[in-house]
This record gives structure tokens, C-alpha cells and sequence, in this order.
């Protein structure tokens, strides 16, 4: 019998390389008959499933491959642990890591690999009317479109989780709701108001984005990395970049580097403006959220004078940028962002200085810090329940080394609705700084190079206004063969499902804002 | 009476912030828009977004018309809950075909006459995903669509401009009508 890998030696014995370029990423193949005691080993130790999808035809390997992104907190290192499959079938992990549950259900809907030890089986991604055995992700289907059926049979509904018991009630909302706002389903058991449990079902909007990148080239794919969330373009075409140049093992100038970093920056500024607008908004105080909305309206300004396009798309490119942004935007930029911190401090004290609304905030929808690992709760999600993670210092990209020394994380320690609140205003004002400091600085340099697409895969990670966004591209003969897409909303959506128990139902806006997930980006 | 009104309206409305921002463009739009509505639809048009598989930018724009800078709401523009409360159905993204059945039956839901403005590339023709397995390509493939906006998403400059447009040709149509 062949020895049980032991993960966590190689997480000891990968740490030394530095944070920077993103943690070096070791490959681990385990043999399937010591697959799930190698997992159950580490499983519990501060290690964290971030990523499990499916390739096939990986590296030789003909049929299907699992692999399972690992993180160790205080780590510098990614292990990602391979496991060859010889039929579609494999062992679930979802009891060690239950982060596991929606990306197995993931895989069986994308490539027929199933799970039969599973504690839910049910479709994820592909609902009702999609044809029983469609595995759109497999080889073997041309991507075209499919027929669907316009009804769906009693029989062959999505079972909800019931709640039974004297006085439970269910309320079904969605997925078209009453605001502006994308399309979900949440299944709520309640007991008079008091939520009992939350169920979220998802993927309405899946737009089959994998798919659709496979095929083309990393340039012609830019553009469906920016269409996996409108408000995370600038953060996934980074990240999408990021992953191809990280194939080739390619430098790009520092100019582009920085300007990718005020990008990013700007949009983490406008979406955490848009989430506290949200939260006040939620608790019917529109004269508190507007100036949110002002300064935010402002901000999509400024990327549409910087790049053309208020949501910075069509910039980013493998290589670099597209295009240069012309100085008198940056100046402009600085210029606007002189009195940014004040005019925000002057909003978030107004908020501050009413009780109403911080009795609203305060206490609702606590996030368990002993949840953020084993669900992989991400971003100011997991900083506002006491975990200090942030991609941009544990495994810094682009010039964020650089600079992280300047800046430190934000943390709080009640995960409320509160704490979400001011973590993200204590965010905001350290991108506007941030990106103060990164144009006082500017590099005068070029900013594209002609890069030469190298076959091979690479995983890369970006902190996205809402967390950890995780992508990984296999190329082939210059064409994306697989491309793995992960956001920060995919895992946090199962976050609300615990942060709304023992909460009142009219509370359940405010503390959807108070995360405010992308639906396009879980569903993808 | 105006010594009644004297003595005891104690109470006067506070002032509200002045705003300093102003589009010249989009106020002349917003009011010429106005004066349509009022013909056409007796004060207020009355719009329900469904987002049916975007990537989101469109529905932030959308919430956008809302906001301080735009609120349309003085134009006579109101966003509805209920598509039973809607004239016009707004779809943003390629209709997904696991919302198609939600698109049906919410444009099922309104009342007639009722119109359907397609936002967005996406909604107009399926953008990039068209002729892909999981969308059925633009918002006409599933309902009648009255009005196309493109862009990626389109601005709120951009939408309130084409909706002026569409209640121009509303209001030839209504007169070549009555004629």
C-alpha cells in the first residue's frame, strides 16, 4: 500500500518562498485509495478548501481529474492535490470541508462526475429544464444551443429542505424579487418572524461562462472574464491576465501594474459605496444613503474619464493594458480624491450619530468567525468576523508587495451587520488612499508587451471588493482548454444562510446588502 | 384666513441640501421625457426590471436612474414591485433558460397595453453568449420586445434618452390613432 501524503509537510516545507507573486503553488497527485485519509488528516488544521473543480483530459490523464485547491492560513504556499479519476465517480469531502458541497454538486451538473456518498445530490448549476444526463462541461459537447423543456413536471421540482414542527411556515421569495435587483430563491421556514432556517437556491442567471471561454484565445477571453460580474470586471480581468501571464511565467511593466491597481482599487471604492448605500437604504433612512450614492456616482465617472467605460471595461489585457490612461484623467483623479476622505467621513458620521439606524445594524446577522473556514467565507465578510485574510497582503499580486507595507487589514470582531458596515467604510478609505500613494508614484514606463501564450495552466488569486476571487486557466495550443472560475459570492452566499438564523425576516435585505454577493458571479 | 395661517403653521420644511451637480443634457431630456409621459400615460410610467442573466452593470445602472444625480422619479419615471403594477417590462441579459419560465410568467403577470424594452446587448441580440447552451439569445427569442437599448450596459444618459425616444414614437402612434 502506498504512504498517505502528508499535506501539511508541504505546506511546512513550501512557506519560506515569499508572500509575493501571488504564493508559490505546489501540484500533489494522491493516489485515489489514500485520497480521503490524506484529506481527513489535514481536515480541521487551519487548512482551507478554497477551490475543487474538474478537468478532463488533465496533464496525460484521459479521463476526468478533481483538484482541490488548498490554503493554510499564514501560509504563503497554494497546494492544489490532484486525484485521477478512473471512472466518473468519486468519494465525497463534503463532511471534512463543507466548503466541498456546492463545488461537488458543481462538477456532477458540469461533467456527470458523481458522488454517491454525498450528502446532497441535487443539480446546482443546471435546473429543471435542462435534459436529464446534459454535462455541458464535458469534451464531448459542442457548445450550441440545447432544447429545454417550457414546463417543468410536480415530479420533477427542486426538493427544499423542510422544516416541519408546530407553527413553521415557509415563505418562497424570488427569483424575480420586488427591487432592482438579479434573480435568486430564498426558501425561508420561519417561526412567526424568527427565521428557523434559509435556504438559497441560485444559478438562474448561469450564462454557461466556462464553456463559452474554452476555445479562444486569452485576448478574445477578456472579455467574458469581465462579463462573469459587472461590478467586478476590473477584478476579474486581472485576475483572468494574471492567470495566463502567470503560464508563461510573464513580467509585465510596472506602469501597467499600477494602473491595474487603481483600477482595482476604484472598483472596490464604487461597490462598497454601493453596499452601505444598500444597507441604509434597507433600513429606510434614504436621506443617510444618498450622499453614498452621490460619491459613488462620482467614482463611475472617474473610471468612465479614466478608461471609457464607468465599469473600466475593455482595458485589461493579457500583457498589460489595451490602452494607456491619459494623465490629465489621473490628475483629475488626485484632484477629486483630495476631499473624498472627508466627504465620506462626513456621511459615515451621519449614519453614526443616528440611533435608529445603528440599533438596525447592530447585533443583526452575526457571521460565526469559527464558520470562515470550514464554509471559505472570503473578503470583508471573514475580516469583519475576526479573521484577518485579504488576498492583497497573504499573497500579494502586481505591486501590492510593494505598498501593503503602507497599509494594514481591516478587521473587526462581532461579524455583524455593524461590523460589515464599517469594515467596508475603513476599506474605502484605504483604496482612496492607496491609490493616492500608487499615482504619486507612477511609473513613466510602457504599458503592454507583446506577450507570446505559452501552453500550460496557472491558478491565480485576486482580492475582489468582495473577496478572494479564484481563477485557473489550462491553455492548449494557444487556446483556453478549461477555465476555472471561482468568485468571492460563490462561497459567501452559503455564509447568509447561517448569518439570518434566529434573525427577524424583515431584517433578511439588510443583511443580504450588508454582503451584497453578485448573483451573476456565483452563477456564472 | 391669512392671519390663520399666521398664527399657527408653526411648522416650516426644513431645506434640503443643495445639490451641486447638474447635467445640463439630462435635465433637458428628463423634462421633455415628462411632458410625454403625461400625455401618453396620464403622469407616470410605471417600469418593472427583470434581470434575466446579466452580469449585473445594467441592473446598478438602472438603480442608478434613482439616485441623487439622476432621480427620475421627477420625470414621471416609478419603478414598480409587481409586474401587475407595470407598463413597461425592462430586461437586462440573454434570458437564461433557467429564467425563462420567471420571464413568461411575469410578462404573463401585466396588464395590457404593455410594452417591453430589452437593456443591454445582452437582452438585445445575446451579446457574446449568443448561440450558446444556456441562454436562448436576447430577450425577443422568449417576448415581444418593443425597444432595444444596447450597450455594455447602457448609461443612465443613454437609457432615459432612448425611453424618450420610444415615448416619441409612442405618441405619433397614439395620434395617427385617434386621426
Amino acid at each position: 500500500m502506498k504512504q498517505v501524503v502528508d499535506i501539511n509537510r508541504i505546506f511546512e516545507e513550501n512557506n519560506a518562498i515569499p508572500k509575493s507573486k501571488n504564493g508559490a503553488v505546489n501540484y500533489i497527485a494522491v493516489p485515489e485509495e489514500n485520497f480521503i485519509t490524506t484529506m481527513a488528516n489535514i481536515s480541521g488544521k487551519n487548512v482551507v478548501l478554497v477551490g475543487l473543480f474538474c478537468v478532463q483530459n488533465f496533464d496525460g490523464h484521459p479521463g476526468f481529474s478533481l483538484l482541490y485547491v488548498l490554503e493554510k492560513r499564514n501560509y504563503s504556499n497554494i497546494v492544489i492535490v490532484t486525484r485521477r479519476l478512473e471512472q466518473p465517480l468519486a468519494g465525497s469531502v463534503a463532511t471534512l470541508f463543507p466548503s466541498a458541497c456546492w463545488f461537488e454538486r458543481e462538477i456532477t451538473d458540469g461533467f456527470g462526475v458523481t458522488f454517491p456518498d454525498s450528502f446532497d445530490k441535487r443539480h446546482l448549476f443546471l435546473h429543471e429544464v435542462y435534459p436529464e444526463g446534459f454535462h455541458p462541461l464535458r469534451k464531448d459537447f459542442r457548445n450550441q444551443p440545447v432544447i429545454t423543456s417550457e414546463i417543468i413536471p410536480v415530479d420533477n421540482e427542486y426538493v427544499f429542505k423542510k422544516v416541519t414542527g408546530e407553527g413553521v411556515y415557509q415563505i418562497p421569495v424570488g427569483p424575480v424579487h420586488a427591487g432592482i435587483i438579479e434573480p435568486g430563491h430564498f426558501r425561508f421556514s420561519v417561526i412567526g418572524e424568527t427565521i428557523f432556517n434559509l435556504e438559497i437556491r441560485m444559478f438562474y442567471k448561469h450564462r454557461g461562462i466556462e464553456k463559452l471561454a474554452e476555445g479562444k484565445t486569452p485576448q478574445q477571453a477578456v472579455q467574458i472574464a469581465e462579463s462573469i460580474s459587472g461590478d467586478e470586471s476590473a477584478a476579474n480581468a486581472v485576475a483572468f491576465c494574471m492567470a495566463v501571464e502567470n503560464t508563461g511565467k510573464i513580467e509585465i511593466p510596472k506602469r501597467a501594474w499600477q494602473l491595474r491597481t487603481i483600477l482595482l482599487e476604484m472598483e472596490r471604492i464604487y461597490s462598497h459605496l454601493g453596499d452601505m448605500a444598500g444597507m441604509i437604504t434597507d433600513v429606510a433612512f434614504p436621506k443617510g444613503a444618498s450622499p453614498f450614492y452621490v460619491l459613488r456616482e462620482e467614482i463611475l465617472r472617474m473610471n468612465n474619464n479614466l478608461t471609457g467605460s464607468r465599469f473600466t471595461k475593455g482595458i485589461i489585457c493579457p500583457g498589460g493594458l489595451t490602452k494607456d490612461i491619459p494623465s490629465q484623467a489621473i490628475i483629475e483623479l488626485s484632484k477629486y480624491l483630495e476631499d473624498f476622505t472627508a466627504r465620506l467621513k462626513s456621511a459615515t458620521d451621519s449614519i453614526y450619530a443616528t440611533s435608529s439606524v445603528i440599533d438596525r445594524l447592530e447585533t443583526t446577522g452575526v457571521i460565526k468567525k469559527e464558520l470562515v473556514n470550514l464554509l471559505n467565507i472570503t473578503g470583508p465578510a471573514a475580516r469583519a468576523s475576526g479573521v484577518p485574510i485579504d488576498t492583497r497582503f497573504d499573497r500579494s499580486y502586481g505591486i501590492y508587495g510593494d505598498i501593503s507595507a503602507q497599509f494594514h487589514k481591516r478587521i473587526a470582531e462581532k461579524g455583524d451587520v455593524l461590523d460589515r458596515f464599517n469594515v467596508k467604510a475603513a476599506e474605502i478609505n484605504d483604496s482612496a488612499m492607496l491609490i493616492h500613494y500608487v499615482i504619486s508614484r507612477l511609473d513613466k514606463g510602457g504599458i503592454c508587451i507583446g506577450i507570446e501564450i505559452s501552453d500550460g495552466y496557472a491558478l491565480s488569486l485576486v482580492e475582489a471588493p468582495r473577496g478572494q476571487n479564484l481563477h485557473w486557466v489550462n491553455i492548449k495550443d494557444g487556446r483556453i482548454d478549461r477555465y476555472k472560475v471561482r468568485t468571492a459570492s460563490f462561497c459567501n452566499w452559503q455564509a447568509i444562510e447561517h448569518a439570518v438564523l434566529g434573525n427577524i425576516v424583515p431584517d433578511f435585505p439588510l443583511i443580504n446588502k450588508s454582503l451584497n454577493l453578485s448573483y451573476a458571479g456565483t452563477d456564472l | 384666513m391669512a392671519n390663520f395661517k399666521k398664527q399657527f403653521l408653526l411648522y416650516t420644511p426644513g431645506i434640503t441640501e443643495k445639490l451641486t451637480f447638474r447635467d445640463e443634457e439630462f435635465e433637458k431630456l428628463g423634462f421633455k421625457l415628462k411632458a410625454e409621459v403625461n400625455s401618453i400615460f396620464g403622469r407616470s410610467l410605471s417600469i418593472r426590471e427583470l434581470d434575466s442573466g446579466s452580469d449585473n452593470a445594467a441592473e446598478i445602472e438602472m438603480n442608478n436612474l434613482s439616485t441623487p444625480h439622476y432621480d427620475v422619479e421627477r420625470f414621471g419615471i416609478t419603478f414598480v414591485a409587481s409586474p401587475r403594477h407595470a407598463d413597461v417590462l425592462a430586461i437586462t441579459g440573454a434570458v437564461t433558460h433557467n429564467m425563462e419560465i420567471a420571464v413568461r410568467k411575469t410578462y404573463a403577470a401585466m396588464p395590457s397595453p404593455k410594452f417591453v424594452i430589452a437593456i443591454g446587448d445582452d437582452a438585445c441580440n445575446g451579446g457574446i453568449f449568443a448561440g450558446t447552451y444556456a441562454v436562448n439569445g436576447g430577450a425577443d427569442k422568449v417576448v415581444p420586445v418593443d425597444l432595444k437599448i444596447p450597450g455594455n450596459p447602457p448609461s443612465p444618459l443613454e437609457i432615459i434618452r432612448a425611453l424618450h425616444g420610444f415615448m416619441t414614437v409612442l405618441s405619433q402612434r397614439k395620434t395617427k390613432h385617434q386621426q
